[in-house]
């Protein structure tokens, strides 16, 4: 039984690790940019995708496709963001939520046009498989490796945010957008940069998911409502939140299903339900 | 609203932009810096029109704004308040406190930490760490004690008349500020409705007592 708990407790923090990788970008760019973006799973979708051509069509390793899909995702979140998403940062949050859902319906309709509806499997590395075995517990690699992913992950972010110059353009830009523009910081280019950043994250979450959950069309939608579970528990803006409330839910989800099967999925909407009523701003969020 | 309003400084030149509450004074300022549309006219810096540029790119041609009401950056520390948009030149993190020791005191604290007159510190020296050409201060001694508008204003002198930084102070302040620049203007209505020598209007009890009278520091 304790053996029980504990590997499920491992299973839960590495889907949670897999979750807070896909939604720490939206975390940062709702947070501190005030702009809604509910395509960011199409984002993750899209990084999936790309992880599969690039070990699928173009025989690379899996761990050419991860930092390429980071790298794609992020490139078109700059393109997306320069063309179509700028135009509506000041525009209300009904015409960010209404354009970024249309964008997901897009990005649905080309994946399935270009891949089929079916689900897609993934050649991982042989390092990656399999198990270690702990007294008699078998922990998977890939799941050790999701960990280790998301913790340097975290670690850069906090790092970056915290830490450097840019980051303190960043947060400057986000307290004060006129003052900053005045003292001479560029802070549209800070801005793209940032979503950019947080696109690629997305990208790298999709390639990293498709072992664990797989990976079709509907990803983009699917997977959004995980996201922006993450990032209304966490709080918005939250690098630390979106790390705690993504571990809790990856953690309710795996026990929920495999403790209580009756519940299925719902333990975590409950979860998220609790948690806002006790913090409506979500565990760390600020406004 | 502003209307053909024209003025003009010189490298190193001093200007006080005196007035009522609610003439103008912080428009002016924000159209020179971009923030605020130009309906007509123009903004020259250099001898070049910046009118077309952005907020951002006319800081870095030399305009350094000091906003009004203290606008630190909250999350951020004095220190990285000071670094955020610093630009190599003169005024770099030593210079800056050596001209306000209390922010080296408090480098460590965060923006929203810091007394009002550190505050306004604070908003200075990280104009000055871009190294402009031309300071504008937008109010700068609005709301402090007294104690601190003479440290203030002793800081301001020294950036001046021994750094020759040329400014540009918005104040209601009139003394003090007539007693910081070399020229000045009073603005009413939206139009110019003074120009003289900021030594000469000092003197001139009378015509400054007409324009800015209600705001005048007793002594």
């Amino acid at each position: 039984m304790t053996g029980n708990l504990l590997i499920v407790l491992f299973d839960g923090l590495a889907f949670g690790m897999l979750l807070f990788v896909l939604s720490v970008g939206l975390s940062v760019t709702l947070g501190l940019m005030n702009f809604v973006n509910l395509g960011h799973g199409a984002f993750g979708m899209l990084g999936g995708y790309l992880a599969l051509v690039v070990t699928r069509e173009a025989g690379l390793s899996f761990f050419v496709a991860l930092p390429a899909a980071f790298v794609g995702a992020a490139v078109v979140g700059i393109a997306c963001e320069r063309t179509l998403f700028r135009r509506l940062y000041r525009s209300g949050e009904l015409n960010q939520v209404l354009f970024t859902v249309g964008l997901v319906f897009v990005a649905t309709s080309i994946a399935t046009f270009l891949f089929g509806t079916g689900q897609q499997p993934i050649q991982i590395p042989d390092m990656l498989r399999g198990w270690v075995e702990i007294g008699g517990l078998r922990f998977g690699i890939y799941r050790i490796f999701l960990i280790v992913v998301a913790l340097v992950v975290t670690a850069a972010l906090v790092f970056g945010l915290e830490f450097t110059r840019f980051g303190a353009k960043v947060r400057a830009a986000v307290d004060n957008q006129r003052v900053a523009q005045g003292l001479g910081i560029d802070v549209d280019t800070i801005f793209a940069i940032t979503f950019a950043l947080g696109c690629g994250l997305a990208g790298l979450g999709g390639a990293l998911a498709i072992e664990i959950v797989g990976l079709d069309p509907t990803f983009a939608i699917h997977y959004l409502i995980y996201v922006l579970i993450v990032v209304a528990v966490g709080g918005l803006g939250s690098i630390g939140g979106s790390f705690v409330a993504a571990a809790l839910l990856g953690i309710a989800d795996v026990a929920g299903k495999y403790f209580v099967p009756e519940l299925g999925s719902f333990l975590i909407y409950l979860l998220m339900v609790g948690v806002l009523f006790w913090r409506p701003l979500g565990l760390f969020g600020k406004r | 609203m502003l209307d053909h309003v024209s003025v003009a400084l010189p490298v190193g030149g001093s200007l006080a932009l005196l007035g009522r509450n609610g003439v103008g004074k912080t428009t002016m300022i924000l159209t020179i810096m971009g923030i605020l549309p130009l309906s007509g006219g123009s903004v020259r810096f250099h001898g070049q029109d910046v009118s077309t540029l952005a907020p951002h790119q006319r800081a870095r041609r030399g305009i350094g704004w000091v906003p009004q009401e203290r606008d630190v950056f909250p999350s951020l520390t004095v220190e990285e308040n000071l670094t955020v948009a610093g630009r190599p030149g003169r005024w770099d993190l030593a210079s800056i406190y050596g001209l306000f020791p209390r922010l080296q005191e408090r480098k460590g604290n965060m923006g929203n930490q810091l007394s009002g007159g550190e505050q306004q510190m604070l908003t200075i020296g990280r104009t000055l760490m871009t190294n402009p050409d031309v300071l504008l201060l937008d109010e700068p001694l609005e709301g402090l004690a007294p104690i601190i508008v003479e440290e203030l204003t002793a800081a301001i002198r020294r950036m001046a008349t021994d750094e020759g930084m040329a400014l540009v102070l918005v104040e209601q302040h009139a003394e003090v500020a007539l007693d910081l620049t070399e020229d000045a203007v009073v603005i009413e209505r939206g139009v110019i409705a003074h120009r003289a020598k900021s030594r000469e209007l000092l003197a001139d009890r009378e015509t400054l007592d007409r324009f800015v009278g209600l705001n005048l520091v007793a002594d």
